[in-house]
C-alpha cells in the first residue's frame, strides 16, 4: 500500500506526461483530479492506522543484497500526518495554479513528482532510500522555481539548490559511515533505521554524525544562520511552489531532525538540546523581527516560516512528551496556515501584481472574503486558542518548559511578536479607506478559490477544537522516541510532560 | 627458465577481430569505394563478432574461476590475461566504440572518402586500449597504450583543415608522447627494483620480500602514475584535456575520451591494486591527493567555462578525481562500475554537443544552449538527464557509481577524501546545473535541431541506461563484482 502511495504520483506524472503539449487546457484539471487518488489512499491510510509504537504497513524489498540496502518503507504516528498533509497540499497547490499559462503539462509533471519524492521521504525507513527521495525532491522544486518563478527565479532557484545539495552532500557521508559502522559491528552493512538505531558509537563518531546530518537538516528547516536560501526562494517561486515549500519540503528537515537525530544519536541529542534550542530560539525571534520590518507580504510569510520552524525544533529536543507531540503536531499545522497564508498572497498578487504591502490598503472594503480568511489564517498562525497553531504551539512551551525553561520563555516571546507582524500586516492591507485606484476594482475570491481555502479552514477547526484526532495517532511513537533515547542514555524525561509518569507516580503515592 | 609460448586464440580473439576489421575497413575501401554506409556495416560486423567473442570469455572466465583454475586464464607466457576485469573492461570498450560511432556517424559521413580512416582508426584504438586493458606485463600494457593513443591522435586532428583540430592534434601528440615516456621510464625503473614486467610476478615479488631500499621502485612508481594519470586526464596531468576535447572533432570526442578513461582507470587498476598491492601504503596518499586534487581543480574550473565542450573536459578531470576515489578504496567493483556508467554518459554528452555545434565544428558556446528546452525539447530532456547523471543525483547510475566509490574509500579507511568528493559533488553540481538553467530557463532564439537515426539511438541508449541503472543497479554492479583481476 505505501508503495502504491509512492507510485500513484509518478503514474499520474507519467500519464499528464502523455497528454499532447497543445491540449494545454487538460493538463491541470487532470493533474488536480489524478492526485486525488494519492489523497484518498493518504485518507484510507490514516483511517486504518492503529495507533501503536511500532511502525505500520511495512514494506520490505532487497534492492542490492551486498550494499545492504533495502526498499524499506513504513509509517508511524510522526510521518503518517505528513504524509496526509503532503497528499493534501498537492491538490490544493494545483488548483492554486490557474496563473500558469507557459509550459503547464511539464509544470504539472514536476509537482507530481515532487509529491512522489515528498510521500517517498516521510515513509523511507532505509537510510539510503530516505537520502534517494530527499535528493530526487530538489530536481523538480528546482525546475518549479526556475521555470515558473519571479523576476529572480534562476537566482533563487540556484540557491535553493546548491544550499540543500550542500547539506545533504555530508549527510550522505554520514550515512556511508553508519553502514559501515554497521558492517564492523554486525558483520555486514545495513542502512535499515532500526538496524542503525542499535549501533555502539563512541561519542567522537556519534557528535560528526550528528552534526553532519544537523546541518543537512537544519539548511532544510532552516534554523538561523543558515536561513538564507528560504526568503529567495519564496519570494521567486509560484505560488504552488511556497504553498508545497512551505507546507512540506521544510518539513523534512524537522522530521529528519526527528527522526534520525534523534533516533540515531540519542546521546548527543541529549547533549545537544541547549545549542539545538537556542539555535532555534534565535530563529523564532529573529524571524519574527525580520518579518515584522519586511516590505513585502510574500516574503513576511516566508519569514515567519522560519519563526514557526523554530518552535517545531525547540520542541523536538526538548526532548519531553509535550514538546514532540507539539513539534508533530505543528509541522502539520504550519504546513495548512502558512500553505493557506501563501495561497492568499498568491491570489492577490494574480489579481494586482504586487506583493508590497505599502501598495494595498483597505482591501477589506472590495474583497472582504480574501480578508476574512486572511485574518482567520493569522490568527491560526498567531496560536488564537481554539485554533490549531494553539495546540501546537502549547504543548512545544510546556514541552520546552520543563528542560529549557529560559528558552521556552524566550520563545514565547516569538508568539507574541507573531501577533505583531500578522496583525499589522493585516492591518496595512486589509485595514482602513482603499484609497489607491487600482485597489478598488478588485474581484473577491471565485468559488474555486474558496474551494481551495475551505479544506484548510475545516482542518484548522478541526486540529484545533479535538487535537486528538492526529494526538492519539501522534503520541505512541513521540513515546517511542522517547523510550528510545531513555534506554541508552541516561536521560530521563521530566514527569509533568509524560502522563502515563504521572498517572504512575500517583499510583505510587496511594 | 624456458616457457613455451603457449597460444590461446580465445584470450585474443576481440582483439583479432577488431584489428581484422579495421583491415577490412581499409581494404573495402580501396578495392569498390563504397557508400560509408557499407563501411559502417563492416565496423559493426567487427565490434558485434568483438562483443560475441568477450561474452564467450566471461562464460570461460566464470567457468575457469568456479572451476578454481584461474592459471589456464593466461595466454602468450602470461603477456595476455583473460581475466574478469579485462573482459568486462573490453565490453565496456566495445559498447562505448559503438556508441560513439553511432553518435559521430555523421562527422564519419563528412569525412568523405577519408572516413575509412576514420572508421579504421576507432578500430584500431579500440584494438589497442582492449589489448591494454588484458595485458598482465607492463611493456604489453605500453603496446597497447601506444597503439591506441597514436590512433586517438590522429582522430583528434581527423578535421585538418581546421586550425583548432591540427592544433589539438599536436597538443594531445606532444603532451601524450611525453606522458607515455614517463610511462615507460616508470616501468623500466619497476623492473630495475623487481626484474619483472610480469604484473602477478611483480605482485608475487612484494609479497615475498620486504625491500629495503625502494626509491627505484617509488620513483617508478610515481613516473607510472603520472603517465597514466594524463592518459585519464586527472589533475594535475590534465592541461591537455580542455583544448583537446573542443579542439577536436565533436562527433568523435566522447568516443575518444570514454575508451582513453576506461582503458587509462584498467590499467591503474591493474598495476596498482594487482602488482602493487602490497604498496599500498606507499602509493594510496599519492593517489589520494590525485583524487582530490583532480575533483577540486575539475569541478572548480568547470564552473567557469563559457563553452560546453571545456566544460565537458574539465567535469572529465573531476570524474577522473571520483574514480581515483574507487581506486583509493582498493577494490575493482567500485571503479568498474562508475567506468562503464561514466563512458556511457559521455559519449551521450558529446552526442548533444556535436548536435547543437556541429559534428566537426570546434566552438559550442553555452550561449547556443540558451532556451534549448522550448526549441527542442527532446534533445534538451536528454542531454539535463545525463547531466544530472553525470552530477550523480539520486535516481541516476550516477549516484549509484558516486555512491558505490565513495563506500569503498570508506571502508578503506580515506574519510577525508569522502569528504572532499562530497563537497566536490556539490560543486559540480553546481555548473551540471549552470547548463540546465540556460537550456530550460534562458529565452533563446536560435536553430530548432532534428535529432537523426543513429543519435537518437546513441542518447535513447544513454538516457535509459542512466535511469535505468539508476533506480535498478543490481545487474551492472553483480557485473562489476565479479569481473575481478586475477
Amino acid at each position: 500500500m505505501l508503495t502504491s502511495l509512492i507510485l500513484l504520483p509518478v503514474a499520474a506524472a507519467v500519464i499528464v506526461a502523455l497528454v499532447p503539449s497543445r491540449r494545454r487546457e487538460m493538463h491541470l484539471p487532470l493533474g488536480i483530479s489524478l492526485s486525488i487518488a494519492p489523497l484518498a489512499l493518504a485518507g484510507y491510510l490514516f483511517w486504518v492506522f492503529e495507533p501503536a509504537a511500532d511502525f505500520q504497513f511495512v514494506e520490505r524489498a532487497v534492492w542490492y543484497q551486498p550494499w545492504g540496502i533495502s526498499w524499506y518503507l513504513g509509517v508511524d504516528g510522526i510521518s503518517l500526518p505528513m504524509v496526509l498533509l503532503t497528499a493534501l497540499l498537492v491538490p490544493i497547490a494545483l488548483g492554486a495554479s490557474t496563473a500558469i499559462t507557459v509550459r503547464t503539462k511539464e509544470f504539472v509533471v514536476y509537482t507530481l513528482l515532487l509529491e512522489a519524492g515528498m510521500i517517498g521521504s516521510f515513509l523511507a525507513l532505509d537510510l539510503f532510500l530516505f537520502f534517494v527521495f530527499f535528493e530526487a525532491i530538489l530536481i523538480p522544486m528546482y525546475f518549479i522555481i526556475g521555470i515558473w518563478g519571479g523576476e529572480r527565479r534562476v537566482y533563487a532557484a540556484v540557491k535553493f539548490l546548491i544550499y540543500t545539495a550542500f547539506g545533504s552532500a555530508l549527510m550522505l557521508a554520514a550515512i556511508i559511515a553508519l553502514a559501515f559502522n554497521h558492517a564492523s559491528q554486525f558483520g555486514a552493512p545495513s542502512f535499515a533505521l532500526d538496524d542503525l538505531m542499535n549501533l555502539d558509537l563512541s561519542s567522537g563518531v556519534e557528535t560528526w554524525l550528528f552534526a553532519a546530518f544537523a546541518l543537512a537538516f537544519a539548511i532544510k528547516v532552516p534554523l538561523f544562520p543558515l536561513h538564507t536560501w528560504l526568503p529567495d526562494a519564496h519570494v521567486e517561486a509560484p505560488t504552488a511552489g511556497s504553498v508545497l515549500l512551505a507546507g512540506v519540503l521544510l518539513k523534512l528537515g524537522t522530521y529528519g531532525l526527528l527522526r534520525f537525530n534523534l533516533g540515531l544519536f540519542p546521546e548527543i541529542s541529549v547533549d545537544a538540546v541547549q545549542i539545538m534550542g537556542t539555535v532555534a530560539v534565535i530563529g523564532i525571534i529573529y524571524g519574527a523581527v525580520v518579518a515584522i520590518v519586511q516590505p513585502d507580504l510574500k516574503r513576511l510569510v516566508a519569514y515567519s516560516s522560519v519563526s514557526h520552524l523554530g518552535f517545531i525544533v525547540l520542541g523536538t529536543f526538548a526532548l519531553t512528551s509535550g514538546g514532540l507531540q507539539g513539534a508533530v503536531i505543528q509541522n502539520v499545522n504550519h504546513g495548512l496556515t502558512t500553505g493557506a497564508l501563501f495561497l492568499l498572497v498568491g491570489m492577490i498578487y494574480e489579481r494586482r501584481h504586487t506583493k508590497q504591502i505599502a501598495d494595498f490598503g483597505g482591501l477589506q472594503k472590495v474583497m472582504p472574503l480574501c480578508a476574512g480568511f486572511f485574518l482567520f489564517m493569522a490568527f491560526a498562525s498567531i496560536g488564537l486558542p481554539g485554533l490549531n497553531g494553539f495546540v501546537g504551539e502549547f504543548l512545544v512551551l510546556i514541552g520546552s518548559y520543563a528542560t529549557l525553561p529560559v528558552l521556552a520563555v524566550l520563545a514565547a516571546f516569538g508568539v507574541v511578536l507573531a501577533a505583531i507582524y500578522l496583525l499589522w500586516a493585516y492591518e496595512r492591507v486589509f485595514t482602513g479607506v482603499p484609497d489607491k485606484e487600482d485597489n478598488l476594482a478588485l474581484k473577491d475570491l471565485s468559488v474555486r478559490e474558496i474551494s481551495l481555502l475551505a479544506p484548510l479552514v475545516v482542518l484548522v477547526l478541526v486540529i484545533g477544537l479535538y487535537p486528538a484526532i492526529l494526538l492519539d495517532k501522534i503520541t505512541p511513537s513521540t513515546e517511542a522516541v522517547l523510550d528510545h533515547i531513555e534506554a541508552t542514555t541516561s536521560f530521563v524525561a521530566p514527569p509533568p510532560g509524560r502522563i502515563g509518569d504521572v498517572v504512575v507516580m500517583e499510583q505510587a503515592t496511594e | 627458465m624456458i616457457v613455451t609460448p603457449e597460444v590461446s586464440w580465445i584470450a585474443i580473439a576481440p582483439d583479432l577481430v577488431l584489428a581484422l576489421a579495421a583491415a577490412a575497413v581499409l581494404l573495402v575501401e580501396v578495392q569498390w569505394k563504397p557508400p560509408s554506409r557499407i563501411l559502417g556495416y563492416v565496423t559493426a560486423a567487427g565490434l558485434a563478432a568483438a562483443t560475441g567473442f568477450s561474452v564467450l570469455q566471461w562464460i570461460l572466465v566464470g567457468d575457469a574461476v568456479a572451476a578454481g583454475d584461474e592459471a589456464t586464464l593466461l595466454a602468450f607466457s602470461n603477456l595476455i590475461t583473460m581475466d574478469g576485469l579485462a573482459v568486462y573492461a573490453r565490453v565496456a570498450l566495445l559498447i562505448a566504440t559503438g556508441l560513439g560511432l553511432l553518435a559521430g556517424w555523421r562527422f564519419v559521413e563528412g569525412l568523405g572518402r577519408r572516413g575509412a580512416e576514420g572508421l579504421a582508426l576507432v578500430l584500431l584504438a579500440t584494438t589497442g586500449f582492449s589489448i591494454m586493458v588484458a595485458s598482465n606485463n607492463l611493456v604489453m600494457m605500453f603496446l597497447g597504450l601506444e597503439v591506441g593513443s597514436i590512433a586517438l591522435y590522429v582522430l583528434a586532428g581527423m578535421t585538418r583543415e581546421r586550425a583548432e583540430s591540427d592544433e589539438a592534434a599536436i597538443k594531445y601528440f606532444l603532451l601524450g608522447s611525453f606522458a607515455s615516456a614517463l610511462f615507460i621510464y616508470g616501468v623500466a625503473l619497476i623492473y630495475a627494483g623487481t626484474g619483472f614486467f610480469a604484473i602477478l610476478d611483480i605482485r608475487h615479488y612484494f609479497s615475498e620480500f620486504v625491500v629495503t631500499s625502494p626509491a627505484v621502485i617509488h620513483i617508478g612508481l610515481g613516473l607510472v602514475i603520472a603517465g597514466l594519470g594524463f592518459k585519464i586526464s586527472a589533475a594535475p596531468f590534465h592541461t591537455w584535456a580542455p583544448d583537446v576535447y573542443q579542439g577536436a572533432p565533436a562527433g568523435i570526442v566522447g568516443y575518444m575520451a570514454a575508451v582513453a578513461k576506461i582503458a587509462g582507470f584498467v590499467a591503474i587498476s591493474r598495476v596498482l591494486l594487482v602488482a602493487l598491492g602490497d604498496l599500498e601504503v606507499t602509493w594510496l596518499p599519492v593517489v589520494a591527493g590525485v583524487a582530490a586534487l583532480s575533483m577540486l581543480v575539475g569541478a572548480i574550473l568547470a564552473l567557469v567555462q563559457g563553452d560546453a565542450r571545456r566544460m565537458l573536459a574539465y567535469s572529465g578531470v573531476a570524474h577522473a578525481g571520483f574514480i581515483m576515489t574507487g581506486v583509493v578504496g582498493g577494490a575493482t567493483d567500485g571503479v568498474l562500475f562508475y567506468l562503464a556508467i561514466y563512458s556511457i554518459q559521455l559519449v551521450g554528452g558529446f552526442a548533444v554537443v556535436a548536435v547543437v555545434s556541429g559534428f566537426s565544428g570546434a566552438r559550442s558556446s553555452i550561449d547556443e544552449y540558451r532556451g534549448l528546452a522550448r526549441r527542442s525539447p527532446g534533445l534538451a530532456a536528454c542531454f539535463a538527464i545525463l547531466l544530472l547523471g553525470m552530477a550523480g543525483l539520486p535516481l541516476t547510475s550516477g549516484f549509484v557509481a558516486k555512491f558505490g566509490v565513495f563506500s569503498d574509500a570508506w571502508a578503506n579507511e580515506y574519510q577525508w577524501l569522502v569528504v572532499v568528493a562530497v563537497l566536490a559533488s556539490v560543486i559540480a553540481l553546481a555548473f551540471y546545473i549552470r547548463l540546465i538553467v540556460v537550456m530550460y530557463m534562458d529565452e533563446g532564439e536560435g536553430e530548432r535541431f532534428l535529432v537523426q537515426g543513429p543519435v537518437r539511438w546513441v542518447l535513447g541508449v544513454a538516457v535509459s541506461a542512466t535511469v535505468a541503472w539508476g533506480i535498478f543497479p543490481a545487474s551492472l554492479l553483480d557485473l562489476a563484482a565479479d569481473a575481478l583481476p586475477l
